[in-house]
């Protein structure tokens, strides 16, 4: 009766699914059965393998696989992001702009630095800025020398005080002639020796294009220049100042150049370098202190070398105008205009039969033997430089001594 | 001239000289400047600028001093003597003669005597030029009276800043600040160490004076005063093992 009742009770079911049914009835398995259970189940589960690596091949395809780089950088920015100090540096920032104009404005006054970074202008020499610069101070009374007394003003607690007038006067004459000699396409040689002079000397004459000289003069080095600065490296240049090489086989024989003026610091202690120049006609402009002698220069500034401000103040004016000439000279060039006379370098004399006539003439004005003074057979416009490594003069000379 | 050289100042006429001996050169770049610029004049010795009248009686004719710089004298260095005759410790103060433009005196107005350009000890003449103000201003009051005043200011900004001094250091001493030994306490210590060693010194020199004292009188030079007799105390004792330099 059990039986009968199963089977009313699961016959409908039994009915419908037979498959059922025979797994219902475990205990007797049919292996042919089984065996396509288990080819169906690996089939399925192969199928979805299948599926699933098509699917990653999909995806590898389609997009680029990021990885994020792990560096030390990466991972510090990280870490100041997560515990907030970027945003505390943020604000800290934020608070101090707004705080910044708030309060006094502290006048920054006289910056030493700045006579050397942007030197005062000749339209910027005014009588107070020689006074604050030192400039009136004279030496004691005993030591003058009296050539000079009419640049003297007065005197006042044992020395002499220069007149600022004289000197500012006497400063444009000089800075009107370096502009215009610069813009001649002149060598302008400045020359300061002191202690503390380099930076200044060099600053001008990098504005000015020409040459300069921290170190102890050589004596005869225009005397005797085709010896001293034998080992000189000289080029020739054309108007826009690039060097014309086709020159260089000349150039050998050339004898050494000389400086068309020459700006001197601190003309007591290059007193040899100015007799020079006297003996061999370069006009010099010098700082005469009331010590000095006047005569030693064709274009004296009456003002106080002792001072250090006071010469960074005169050789930046200097430096300056030599700038204006050389971008007035460049300007001209640019439009086709050239300010100079061109020349080529003069021959070397024969020292065995040198007479003084030949050897004005082989470091003087005139010309040796060519036919005559004019633009190059090329119609290039050339002028010569005499340009050492690192254009000191001095730097050379050390090395040759050495 | 003899000791002259002018050949700097006549580089243009040598030029020309030049030029004219050799006609196929060519003139230098700076010929043409320094004959637009020539030149200042050189050795003109002119009368100077007068700072002071030269009074009728020195006025001879021998002129050797005509020629000769002056003096230059400002009618506030008779105020500056007096104010540094009386306070000569403000000369002791320290001084600043860096200038930064040149144009302080223009933004300095003498009506009050602070100035915010420049500090009170900065320019220590601020009475001065307080004193002159005064006196351009109010003609009538006397000078003695416009230099007391302009003391007077000075005094009282003077004052002020001792009071600013004080009160930092309290606030220093307050907030961690250790200063070391005062001036009295330095004074003190350098006073004790000159003592000692005065002290060591003397008691040397007595010594030596004492033993010269005794050479005058004794043969020996030994013993005869009070002093390097034994003590009372131990005359009575007879010890052999003490060994006893004088005689008793």
């Amino acid at each position: 009766m059990i039986v009968r009742k199963a089977l009313i009770r699961h016959g409908r079911r039994l009915a419908h699914s037979p498959r059922q049914w025979t797994r219902s009835l475990a205990t007797e398995t049919d292996l042919h059965d089984l065996q396509d259970t288990t080819e169906a189940i690996d089939s399925s589960l192969s199928n979805a393998t299948l599926q699933t690596k098509s699917i990653e091949s999909q995806a590898e395809k389609s997009g680029v696989q990021y990885v994020p780089q792990i560096d030390a950088r990466t991972q510090m920015s990280q870490q100041l992001l997560g515990d907030g100090t970027k945003y505390v540096y943020d604000r800290h920032r934020r608070q101090q702009k707004l705080q910044n104009p708030l309060g006094t404005t502290v006048d920054k006054g006289y910056q030493p630095h700045r006579l050397l970074t942007d030197p005062p202008r000749p339209s910027d020499i005014t009588l107070e800025l020689l006074l604050a610069s030192q400039a009136h101070l004279g030496h004691k009374t005993s030591h003058w020398n009296p050539a000079n007394s009419r640049y003297i003003f007065g005197i006042r607690q044992g020395i002499h005080i220069i007149s600022l007038d004289v000197t500012a006067a006497h400063l444009r004459r000089a800075c009107r002639v370096v502009s215009s000699v610069a813009e001649r396409g002149g060598l302008i040689l400045f020359v300061g020796t002191r202690p503390g002079q380099d930076r200044c000397v060099v600053t001008a004459a990098t504005m000015a294009g020409g040459c300069h000289l921290f170190d102890r003069w050589t004596p005869g080095s225009i005397t005797n220049g085709d010896q001293i600065l034998r080992s000189c490296r000289k080029q020739v240049v054309d108007e826009f100042d690039r060097e014309v090489p086709e020159q260089g086989a000349a150039l050998k024989d050339a004898s050494a150049l000389k400086p068309d003026l020459v700006v001197c610091m601190n003309p007591i202690e290059n007193w040899v370098m100015l007799h020079e120049c006297g003996m061999h006609g370069v006009p010099t402009i010098g700082i005469i202190d009331t010590d000095a002698n006047p005569t030693w220069v064709t274009y004296p500034i009456p003002a106080n070398d002792d001072s250090l401000r006071c010469v960074q103040v005169i050789a930046g004016a200097l430096g300056r105008a030599g700038q204006e000439g050389q971008a007035n000279r460049r300007e001209a060039a640019l439009a086709g205009e050239v300010t100079y006379r061109p020349n080529r370098p003069k021959r070397i004399a024969d020292r065995m039969n040198a007479s003084p006539r030949a050897v004005e003439a082989a470091t003087g004005l005139a010309n040796t033997g060519d036919s005559g003074m004019g633009p190059a057979a090329d119609g290039v416009a050339n002028r010569s430089r005499n340009s050492e490594v690192d254009k000191n003069l001095g730097y050379h000379r050390a090395e040759l001594a050495s | 001239m003899g000791r002259y050289d002018f050949r700097p100042l006549r580089v243009h006429q040598t030029a020309t000289q030049l030029l004219q001996a050799n006609k196929g050169s060519s003139p230098p770049p700076w010929y043409g400047v320094v004959s637009n610029v020539p030149p200042a004049q050189a050795l003109v010795r002119t009368q100077p600028l007068p700072h002071a009248q030269r009074s009728r009686r020195k006025q001879t004719k021998k002129a050797s001093k005509l020629f000769q710089p002056q003096q230059i004298t400002y009618d506030e260095d008779r105020l500056r003597k007096e104010f540094f005759g009386d306070h000569p410790w403000e000369l002791a103060r320290p001084r600043m003669v860096i200038e930064d433009d040149g144009r302080d005196s223009y933004k300095t107005d003498w009506r009050r005597i602070e100035q915010p350009e420049k500090g009170l000890s900065g320019e220590r003449s601020s009475v001065v030029q307080r004193q002159m103000h005064i006196q351009q201003t109010d003609p009538d009051m006397p000078k003695a009276a416009a230099y007391d005043r302009a003391r007077k200011e000075f005094y009282g900004l003077r004052l002020l800043e001792d009071t600013e001094r004080r009160v930092a250091r309290e606030e220093a001493m307050w907030t961690g600040a250790q200063f070391g030994p005062s001036m009295m306490e330095i004074g003190m210590k350098l006073e004790d160490q000159e003592y000692d060693r005065w002290k060591a010194w003397a008691e040397e020199e007595s010594k030596k004076l004492e033993q010269q004292n005794a050479a005058m009188y004794t043969d020996t030079g030994s013993g005869g005063f009070e002093e390097h007799a034994p003590p009372e105390e131990e005359l009575g004792e007879d010890d052999p093992s003490e060994v006893t330099p004088y005689a008793v």
